[in-house]
């Protein structure tokens, strides 16, 4: 049971920690801002005219900018990639947190959201206060021209209104295009809509102008409340609202006001807290585009695989990616604005300069992008530079990082792949078979499970390259590998005599990862393992629960997840 | 750029811009503001928008992803028939349900969130989409081993029995003796 704790603590511990944090933070601003226009004396008489509508709406615009400005940080893909590459400044428990960057980004979106809702409805009780209790004694603090002015003239003629009305609709129609289902179908509509952030952002730095409520200057000189002596008729007005149950002092003396209050808007604060994160991301992507656009990517050769997978090999000048990163692809051939992920394969070495990817042919992008590729070369023959084929021109944007990186970094790692997620540990193995030697890895399991036999030749001849490699360096336990044929029916033996290595180890049904588990634990006791999952929903589930779970032989499994879109 | 489903998009606008205009016509009442009739119709408006967006429809191509809990929604959409397939009659029923929202502070984001929405489904309609319920799959799963149930009706073909009996002088026969007769005319 103990172990099982330290299983969870290690996995969820930190993540949960962060957000309890998070969620402290956002109490303590929602709160100090509510008692801020409760009870603070500057705002006395606003306080006095909006009633409840002003704190509230106050204190959810505080929790508004820090989420406005907490949003953006988990999307600054190079300074992330940079902060996960240098090993020396961060510890493993800060980079296995950068792995749920974008589930906080999602945490603030529907934050954003869901506050924003709070902040228009008090608003808009506002509005009905400042109409109904229109203010003779101070008409500086007014926002309508007359008693009973109807509302909704009062959004159409301030800025604020207008550009409130604005952003919401903005931000609606950024909300409406991020739910899971439309990214999975039909990205296009989520990434153009979720581009409109600039003009969200801006249009929130003119709403903040606006200075539609006001504070006191004169505090001192005017304490709220106090008595103004009316010299032409003699008798006292009371700046104290009638029917008010005055905990003030019903028999002490009153204040005499010496001057007649004065209000001032307020400095626009969100522009100090939206602005760095705004500027350091827009930077970013001017950064990435830049580079992506001025070094040009000459394609090397085109290698087509069985079951719609295309191997593509590229060469850029001063690309140095890692092993298990990810690059953005662009084709303006085939569409200027989309850029699509894919892991790189292979990356450069000493002796081999081009890095490569493979891409499965699924959607459209992949398939137009195939045909272009595909009727340049009939055949998977590299040509000389010199005689280069004119394939189409492609960007590439990254290299950005991802949790595989981390593979490295454990003495025993266990990498289970589903079909295609193979990607990120077929880097790590290339760079294995280059040199194991310099890395703190000293076993690993590899575990591919594909629906189809074809897909295992994808990178049969790396696989059996490397084992050969490592009986000749005498560490035959340093590479396990277990490949699962999850489809039953159908072909199911690998026949090639120089593939013997892995017809041994290919086993016909799913995998029981609980079984797997013990055996790994009980082979690694009292040591840590990384698991790395890349692959469907259903095994990284599976994963997970046994990784918290674990509670043989001592070992601790430590749960990285790879996450596609 | 590939097909986009216009109506998957203005699916979830109009299911969000319904809660929009319920939560709007509540503060309304609750705030008793001038209008809060029209905030009462808004809520009802907002309630009955959620409740025939909230079934997704089956996409063309590809997998579809379902809300939960919604196979009883879908049933009581699929009973009106083409009344809620076609999108024509989805975007101006929207059209007409955003109007009296313009009325009232409190709805006026609600009827806008709304009218953007049938905008979309007007622009689904257009492109010929229709609404298809998603129906639990009927056919059961093909079972493992079910081949294993129907055994053989004949047996396999065999030699004649003079050519069945075991020669003992003959070493390599002899390994495929077996201990007790298994035929029996031996």
């Amino acid at each position: 049971m103990s172990v099982a704790l330290k299983s969870w603590s290690v996995n969820e511990g930190p993540k949960h920690l962060i957000m309890v944090v998070w969620v402290a933070v956002n109490v303590f601003l929602f709160w100090r801002s509510f008692m801020l226009y409760f009870s603070g004396s500057q705002y006395y008489y606003l306080h006095q005219m909006l009633g409840l509508g002003l704190c509230i709406s106050r204190a959810s615009a505080s929790v508004l900018n820090l989420n406005c400005s907490l949003v953006l940080l988990p999307m600054c893909r190079l300074l992330l990639s940079f902060l996960r590459g240098s090993q020396r400044v961060t510890s493993r428990r800060v980079r296995r947190l950068l792995d749920k960057s974008k589930t906080f980004h999602v945490a603030c979106g529907v934050t954003i959201c869901v506050f924003s809702v709070v902040h228009v409805c008090a608003h808009l009780v506002n509005m009905v206060s400042f109409s109904v209790r229109y203010s003779e004694d101070f008409p500086a603090l007014n926002v309508a021209q007359y008693r009973g002015q109807d509302p909704r003239v009062l959004i159409i003629s301030t800025v604020p209104g207008v550009t409130g009305v604005l952003l919401v609709l903005v931000l609606f129609l950024m909300f409406t295009a991020s739910s899971y289902s439309i990214r999975v179908s039909n990205y296009e509509i989520f990434w153009y809509t979720h581009n409109l952030f600039i003009v969200f952002y801006i249009i929130l730095m003119v709403h903040v102008v606006g200075g539609a409520l006001k504070y006191q200057s004169n505090v001192e000189a005017h304490p709220p409340g106090c008595m103004h002596s009316n010299l032409s008729s003699g008798s006292r007005t009371n700046h104290r609202a009638a029917g008010e149950k005055g905990e003030e002092l019903l028999g002490g003396p009153q204040m005499v006001c010496q001057e007649e209050a004065r209000f001032q808007p307020h400095f626009p604060q969100t522009w100090l807290w939206v602005s760095a994160p705004l500027c350091l991301y827009c930077a970013e992507r001017l950064y990435r585009f830049i580079r992506s656009s001025a070094a040009p990517v000459t394609i090397v050769s085109v290698v087509s695989h069985p079951c719609d997978v295309i191997e593509l090999r590229m060469l850029k000048r001063g690309f140095k990616p890692r092993p298990g990163q990810y690059i953005l692809l662009n084709c303006p051939s085939v569409s200027s604005f989309e850029n699509h992920p894919f892991t790189l394969t292979t990356c450069p070495t000493g002796t081999n300069e081009t890095f490569g990817i493979h891409l499965r042919v699924l959607g459209d992008w992949t398939s137009s992008f195939s045909l272009l590729l595909l009727q340049q070369s009939n055949s998977s023959e590299i040509l000389p530079m010199m005689q280069q084929r004119r394939y189409p021109t492609v960007h590439v944007d990254g290299p950005f990082g991802s949790p595989s990186e981390e593979v490295f970094n454990y003495e025993v790692s266990v990498c289970v792949a589903g079909g295609i997620g193979v990607t990120p540990f077929a880097c790590v193995l290339q760079a294995l078979f280059d040199d194991w030697r310099q890395y703190k890895l000293r076993r690993m399991y590899f575990i591919w499970v594909c629906r189809d036999l074809q897909s295992f030749y994808w990178f049969a001849d790396l696989l059996c390259a490397l084992h050969e490699r490592l009986w000749r360096d005498n560490r035959p336990d340093y590479l396990n590998v277990q490949l699962y044929l999850s489809n039953t029916q159908g072909l199911q033996s690998i026949g090639e005599e120089r593939y013997r290595f892995l017809s041994s180890r290919l086993r016909i049904g799913r995998p029981k990862w609980s079984l797997l588990f013990q055996e790994i634990g009980r082979a690694n006791q009292i040591k840590r393992v990384g698991v790395f999952c890349c692959g469907p929903k259903g095994i990284s589930k599976a994963l997970h629960t046994l990784c918290n779970s674990n509670t043989h032989s001592g070992t601790a499994f430590e749960y990285n997840k790879e996450s596609f879109s | 750029m590939g097909k986009i489903e216009w109506a998957m998009w203005a699916n979830e606008q109009a299911l969000a811009a319904g809660l929009i205009y319920a939560t709007g016509g509540i503060v309304g009442v609750a705030g008793q503001f001038r209008g809060w009739q029209f905030a009462a119709f808004g809520i009802a408006a907002g309630v009955f928008v959620c409740l025939l967006e909230y079934p997704r429809s089956k996409r063309a191509k590809g997998t579809s992803v379902e809300r939960t809990g919604q196979y009883c929604f879908t049933a009581c959409v699929k009973a009106f028939g083409p009344l809620t397939r076609n999108y024509y009659i989805r975007a101006f029923l929207h059209a007409a349900l955003c109007v009296p929202g313009g009325f009232m502070l409190a709805t006026v984001l609600g009827s806008v969130c709304l009218a953007i929405a049938s905008l979309i489904y007007l622009s689904a309609a257009i492109h010929g989409e229709h609404w298809e319920p998603i129906l639990p799959r009927t056919e059961p799963p093909k079972r493992v081993g079910e081949s294993i149930k129907e055994p053989p009706q004949n047996p396999p073909p065999r030699p004649p029995p003079e050519l069945r009996r075991k020669k003992v002088d003959n070493l390599e026969t002899a390994a495929y003796d077996n201990p007790m007769s298994v035929t029996s005319n031996e």
